[in-house]
């Protein structure tokens, strides 16, 4: 954009040369860091010089501590400010306030190296051999730098051109977006770029152990599932695993037996510690489901029947309450104030109320009343009875979901306009065919973005199962919260984290397509 | 309701059916709360006899007892610190970001509004053993830093995400005029676009705080090994009577009734704002 206005360059004032200069040795420095902190590294050296060692434990200890997004934005960061640089000393306008901008947050981050040197200094002092030159090089920069915005902020005029306006608006924008970045760097991109590193390792919390490399094993323990069929033992032939003699009933017939399944197959069997997860007895063979982990396919298996069975009730009864509020009635708004009190409440205070009216005698509020209709004989332990825990753990997120998916679909039976059934009234089209053939597609939009959200949330639910359950029956993320904290197993919770992930993103992917949800 | 096609018969018992599927669905919402309110009047004993609808002798010591456990003080103390300073954290932060990505033309705004909606889906149960880790390196561990760090992945991305939506739905011509007045960007976004966001504003915060508060898997992750920075959640969870080593019923559901007033009293305030931002989202897709 100033390419017309060569003629007018002359000499690069000094100033500029010294400013561009200083962000060139300010790229290069950064390099240089990352290049001999790395080099110096004494895990990563450590890790080289061990007794066989091999290129997996190197990457890995590389990886553990510094990770791929933290050298990235360095390097990416270094070879900005030398091209910046570079720029500057050409006296491009647009070059020096972006250069502005960068020295201002440059400044921040000096201020606050600055600020946690000093204090690491004065708690523990003598610690860091360091101090001195760091904080020489740290006041230094600030010096330098605090010098250079000022001079570009007086001496705009130095430089050829004049800023664009979408220049100005998308650097304001990167500006105003630095901060919320940099949070989600930290408390999310970063934290997720080590679950996934740990998940590669044998790593535990509170352990001696050296930490090794296992590559993919942790997945392979926490999804290995194998099925098989095994025979139904037969008198009179050798089947491994089936007794010499068959038991017979007091009739003298013999009892219907099958091998168990770690004695009929292989060794293979045994040495990777497959249980079974569930066995399924056809007339002559029983077909066996065995998993490594059984705890985790067990869990996985437990918040896909939840998440299944409290989302389609949650739609449905929503959509029935819905239909019902959609009307003019007088109390209307404190009807709406009324539905959204269970969405506010805390999962937890709502897991504890339905605690106390699922008490399993009849001082519980629900088993009182179903045995005084007469639809129990007498009261159901519903939170220790394995066939009813996650039945009772649906109805409490039926309960405390659906006002709100109520809430959301009343939002979108009230933009479609009422015109159209006006015309279906007028056309005789019953009710009933109003609903399927106008209600139900106009609303699809409205449903299809209820159902991502609530699924997504069903799949990593936790409070209600940690609340209500403990250790009874497990979500998938009871799961990892068990491995992780009560078990310290650091590396394997990490799996366990990394594989909800992809889980929840194969949901939100079929969803997206099945459903054509607009993001925008 | 929409099976019955007799139409007759529709009007005659129309408005006896409606209000009874009224009641009905208030009973379904409100029931457990009543519960709530009426076994913490009972007495601890009274809560282990069969159930009755009202309390034989009703009783505050339940509420009094509730409010000597220091536990359940202290969460209640903890919980309005995590959530106000990661609440305020977000408006502050949030409303820049939202201001750029709902007014500001840039390259990679349309990367950025997907990572945003992206995060505001993220499960944080993924990351937990990662940040375990950052929390337990940086020293933060079993105290209230660790959740007012970890905080802005739920409050964040949300806030970001619904105050984009504000800032995209006002008129253009404000900032052209302030532009044409001669104030820059700052000053046309803290004098002209935040004044009108207000109300959006105190929407989001409320949401983001009610998220904030009602977090558990993090609270009780980072705080195990130190009663004293528990939450308000975990305290409720974790709740142990001082005197009786049964289970204390009864001064549960007080500490219930306590930690529900104050969010029932907002939603009855704050209703029609609550279901505007929350629907704001969901209907336009």
């Amino acid at each position: 954009m100033d390419t017309s206005l060569s003629t007018e360059r002359n000499q690069t004032p000094l100033i500029v040369a010294l400013i561009s200069g200083l962000f060139i040795l300010l790229g290069i420095g950064a390099l240089a860091w990352l290049g001999l902190s790395i080099y110096n590294d004494p895990t990563i050296a450590a890790a080289q010089s061990a007794e066989g060692s091999s290129n997996g434990s190197v990457i890995l200890s590389f990886l553990d501590t510094y990770g791929i997004i933290l050298p990235v934005l360095v390097i990416a960061i270094g070879l900005y400010l030398i091209f910046l640089g570079i720029r500057i000393n050409a006296r491009r306008i647009t070059a020096a306030v972006w250069g502005k901008q960068v020295l201002l947050w440059l400044l921040i981050l000096d201020a606050y190296l600055l600020a946690q040197t000093l204090g690491n200094e004065l708690s523990a002092p003598g610690t860091y051999q360091n101090f001195l030159p760091a904080l020489l090089l740290l006041i230094g920069i600030g010096i330098a730098g605090l010098a250079s915005l000022q001079w570009l902020n007086a001496n705009e005029t130095a430089f050829i051109g004049s800023e664009t306006l979408s220049s100005r608006s998308s650097r304001i924008a990167w500006n105003l977006l630095i901060p919320t970045i940099v949070i989600l760097i930290i408390v999310a991109a970063r934290p997720l770029e080590q679950t996934f590193i740990a998940s590669l390792t044998d790593e535990r919390f509170a352990s001696n152990q050296p930490v090794n490399f296992v590559g993919f094993d942790n997945y392979a323990q926490l999804l290995g599932v194998r099925i098989d069929v095994l025979p139904q033992c037969v008198a009179g032939q050798t089947i491994a695993g089936c007794p010499e003699v068959l038991e017979t009933d007091e009739t003298g017939a013999p009892i219907t037996t099958f091998p168990r399944a770690r004695n009929y197959l292989d060794q293979s069997y045994s040495d990777l510690r497959f249980r079974e997860v569930s066995i399924i007895t056809l007339p002559n063979s029983q077909v066996v489901l065995s998993a490594r982990d059984r705890d985790f396919i067990q869990a996985i298996g437990n918040t896909l029947y939840f998440t299944l069975f409290s989302v389609s009730l949650e739609l449905l009864l929503g959509l029935f309450i819905a239909l019902v509020i959609n009307s003019k009635f007088p109390g209307r708004g404190l009807m709406r104030a009324a539905m959204l009190v269970p969405w506010a409440i805390p999962t937890v205070v709502s897991a504890r109320l339905w605690e106390i009216m699922l008490r399993d005698n009849t001082s519980g509020v629900i088993n009182s009343a179903l045995v005084n209709v007469g639809l129990l004989e007498r009261p159901l332990a519903w939170l220790t009875n394995n066939d009813t825990q996650i039945i009772a753990l649906i109805l409490v997120d039926v309960w405390k979901t659906t006002p709100f998916m109520a809430l959301i679909l009343l939002a979108g039976l009230q933009i479609i306009p009422s015109d159209i059934y006006e015309a279906a009234d007028v056309d005789g089209a019953s009710k009933v065919r109003q609903f399927f053939s106008i209600t139900l597609p106009l609303l699809r939009p409205t449903i299809a973005i209820a159902l991502v959200f609530r699924t997504l949330d069903a799949i990593r639910v936790f409070d209600v199962f940690q609340v209500l359950l403990e250790r009874r029956a497990l979500s998938m993320a009871t799961y990892n919260y068990e491995t992780l904290v009560q078990s310290q197993q650091f590396g394997y919770a990490s799996a366990i984290g990394v594989t909800i992930f992809i889980i929840i993103l194969v949901f939100t992917v079929i969803y997206v397509r099945a459903l054509g949800v607009n993001t925008e | 309701m929409n099976q019955s096609s007799e139409f007759s018969l529709r009007n005659l018992l129309g408005r006896i059916g409606f209000w009874f599927l009224i009641l009905l669905i208030l009973f379904y919402t409100l029931f457990p709360f009543y519960w709530a309110f009426v076994s913490s009047l009972k007495t601890e004993n009274e809560v282990f006899q069969p159930a009755t609808f009202f309390p034989e002798n009703p009783t505050v010591i339940n509420y009094e007892s509730a409010f000597q456990n220091t536990q359940f003080t202290q969460g209640l103390l903890n919980s309005t610190i995590v959530s106000s300073v990661s609440v305020g954290l977000a408006l502050v932060v949030g409303s820049f970001a939202a201001y750029a990505l709902g007014r500001l033309e840039f390259r990679g705004k349309t990367l950025m509004l997907y990572a945003v909606l992206a995060m505001t889906m993220f499960p944080q149960i993924s990351i937990l053993s990662g940040l375990f880790e950052i929390v337990r390196e940086s020293g933060l561990f079993g105290q209230l830093s660790s959740m007012i760090l970890t905080y802005p992945i739920i409050t964040l991305p949300f806030t970001v995400w619904t105050l984009t939506s504000f800032f995209k739905g006002l008129p253009a011509e404000l900032e052209q005029a302030a532009l044409v007045d001669g104030a820059n960007f700052f000053q046309t976004f803290y004098l002209i676009l935040l004044p009108l966001t207000a109300p959006a504003l105190v929407t989001t915060g409320l949401l983001a705080f009610i998220s904030a508060w009602n977090e558990y898997l993090f609270a009780l992750t980072f705080t195990t090994v130190n009663p004293s920075a528990q939450t308000v959640t975990v305290a409720i969870a974790l709740f142990s009577g001082r005197i009786s080593r049964q289970e204390p019923i009864a001064e549960i559901m007080a500490a219930s009734v306590v930690v529900t007033v104050p969010l029932i009293i907002l939603v009855l305030v704050f209703q029609r704002r609550i279901v505007e931002g929350l629907t704001a989202g969901a209907v336009k897709g």
